[in-house]
């Protein structure tokens, strides 16, 4: 085959960490939230602000060193497995999932990465789709929830629907979309966005109706209209909960990409796994699945670290 | 309190045979009560008996089964007339100390520039807090911000429900000679709530005694202490005080037992 005949010295090794964060420099929303955002918020001594989540210092290193050594552990046991079957085509070995790494990462005889498009090309349109669809995802459910959960009629009527959309799988609505949209870009950001959207709607209708009737009636006695109630105390109440809808949402704008790009989804990582498996290139497959999960972890990482420094009083009643 | 807040010579709350009733059971009334301008009124009685009702009546938070609520001539909207302080301090913890009193300032329709929120904090004894966490100060600090909060706003009227009652002792004391400060100075009618005979004797200009369930009227009293011009020692120290203070008590006995 093709890639085998790549000289090796040719390649510039290249982590698949580096791969998900030069791809996430190119998103500039994405790094909104990390610089932007990074101003200290100051505990001064003998205050109650709680102690954060990690322990510094050895509970950290331990917590790091357990981790690593369960992913050597993890390692160890994949090379054995293949080693033991013998049979690349079912388990390729940890190995062979590099060389495809570098192999789909750069230019050789003339062929370009896979199908045509370098690793990280597939991997950055995949990104693209996820965040746009979890964007507009996301706008759509907080407008929804917020209707939900301020107007009571609304709810009674809507909140069934939400729930029958959220129960459907991405793929089976795909069908719609293929119909109505045709097989570019446009199907595919409608179903990211339609599966990224219940996630949020729910989270913000629940916690927009619960918010804290005391701080709702503070406002009220200090003048504040409908509106106004609604933005500086119910949604900021609300933010909490709001970010774990949107990490869900983005989690499952993440699960449904590669279903999204099953049809005429090169590039993009999705395109990518299915192409490998029409050929039967295990080792392609499991790349894919590894360039989209870390990815994934990257990005829920950084959605954690904007959710800490935009609600420092989360916990805090 | 450098800015006057208008003071008219109408009576600032007027219940009129007030009833408020939760399904069967009435909780308050029938009241008929009158508080004139100006005055300093607190609301006494054991746990249970309506007062927080009387006050949220007053507040127009809720609307009484029978009768009439006036405050300042009208049927009382929240947010209109009237500043609030609860038990719980109740302020925004997305918002700095500062954000706190600058969001009341611009609902108000006020400029919310930082030496005027200064000003506000200083008048309850709170310096260089404006940027701090809510929950990084507290909980006195925390009750005082609510205060400055509800002074924002030139209301004529100030409803304050059991304020200092989860502070510890020594605080409590210092926030009601401060209360007692301030309300002097701005010429407000204040309508206190509390449980405690002492809080009530220090702070009112007149008290009233509610009884148990329904809360009804046991005793009107005024109360001639001066409000200015003596020190907190000696009017706690004084036989008056003492007198009042046992009378206040013995009506709340009374109705407890009986």
């Amino acid at each position: 085959m093709f890639y085998e005949k790549v000289a090796a010295d040719s390649i510039a090794p290249m982590s698949i960490g580096a791969i998900g964060i030069a791809s996430i420099a190119t998103y500039p929303c994405l790094e909104f939230s990390v610089t932007t955002l990074l101003a200290p918020v100051s505990a001064p001594e003998g205050t109650a602000k709680p102690a954060p989540a990690l322990a510094p210092g050895g509970g950290l290193r331990r917590r790091i060193a357990l981790r690593l050594l369960a992913l050597i552990a993890l390692g160890l046991l994949w090379e054995v497995a293949a080693r033991v079957l013998n049979n690349p085509a079912f388990i390729p070995s940890p190995g062979a999932v590099w060389r495809q790494l570098i192999l789909t990462s750069t230019t050789h005889d003339g062929v370009r990465g896979y199908s045509g498009h370098l690793l990280i090309e597939h991997l950055g349109v995949s990104l693209r789709r996820i965040v746009i669809g979890s964007a507009i995802g996301v706008a759509g459910g907080l407008l929804i929830g917020v209707l939900l959960g301020t107007i009571g009629w609304l709810r009674v009527i809507a909140e069934p629907v939400v729930t029958f959309v959220r129960a459907l799988p991405p793929l089976a609505y795909f069908s719609l979309f293929i119909i109505w949209f045709g097989i570019d870009e446009t199907p595919k950001l409608w179903l990211l966005s339609i599966a990224a959207l219940p996630p949020v709607a729910v989270a913000t209708a629940a916690a927009v109706h619960g918010a804290p009737s005391g701080l709702v009636e503070a406002a009220r006695a200090l003048g504040a209209g409908r509106w106004q109630t609604v933005r500086d105390v119910v949604l900021p109440s609300a933010l909490p909960e709001i970010f774990t809808g949107v990490r869900l949402a983005v989690g499952v704008a993440y699960s449904s990409v590669v279903a999204a790009e099953t049809i005429n989804g090169v590039p993009g990582i999705g395109g990518m796994i299915r192409d490998a498996q029409r050929y039967s290139q295990t080792d392609v497959v499991v790349l894919g699945l590894f360039a989209i999960g870390l990815s994934g972890l990257l990005i829920d990482a950084l959605l954690r670290i904007a959710e800490e420094r935009l609600i420092p009083w989360r916990g805090i009643s | 309190m450098s800015r006057d807040c208008p003071v008219s010579s109408a009576d600032a709350v007027v219940l009129d045979a007030v009833t408020r009733s939760y399904g069967d059971v009435t909780a308050v009334g029938p009241v008929d009560l009158t508080v004139p301008s100006g005055e300093f009124l607190v609301l006494v009685g054991a746990s249970g008996c309506g007062k927080s009702t009387l006050l949220r009546l007053i507040a127009g938070f809720e609307q009484p089964t029978r009768g009439t609520v006036r405050a300042a001539g009208v049927a009382p909207v929240p947010g209109r007339g009237a500043g609030l302080v609860f038990q719980q301090p109740r302020l925004f913890p997305w918002k700095t100390v500062g954000g706190n009193i600058a969001l009341a300032l611009r609902y108000a329709g006020q400029p919310a520039t930082p030496a005027r929120v200064d000003e506000l904090l200083a008048q309850v004894g709170l310096d260089d807090v404006a940027h701090r966490r809510t929950w990084q100060i507290s909980g006195g600090q925390q009750q005082r911000v609510a205060i400055a909060r509800a002074l924002a706003v030139d209301n004529p009227l100030l409803l304050l429900d059991e304020p200092f009652a989860a502070l510890d002792a020594l605080t409590r004391e210092r926030l009601q000679a401060d209360l007692r400060r301030v309300s002097a100075a701005s010429g407000r009618t204040c309508v206190f709530v509390t449980h405690s005979v002492d809080e009530a004797v220090y702070l009112g200009s007149r008290v009233v005694v509610l009884t148990p369930r329904p809360g009804r009227i046991a005793l009107d009293l005024p109360i001639g202490l001066p409000r200015t011009g003596v020190s907190d020692d000696e009017l706690r120290g004084s036989p008056e005080f003492a007198a009042l203070r046992a009378e206040v008590g013995q009506a709340i006995r009374e109705r407890v037992t009986s």
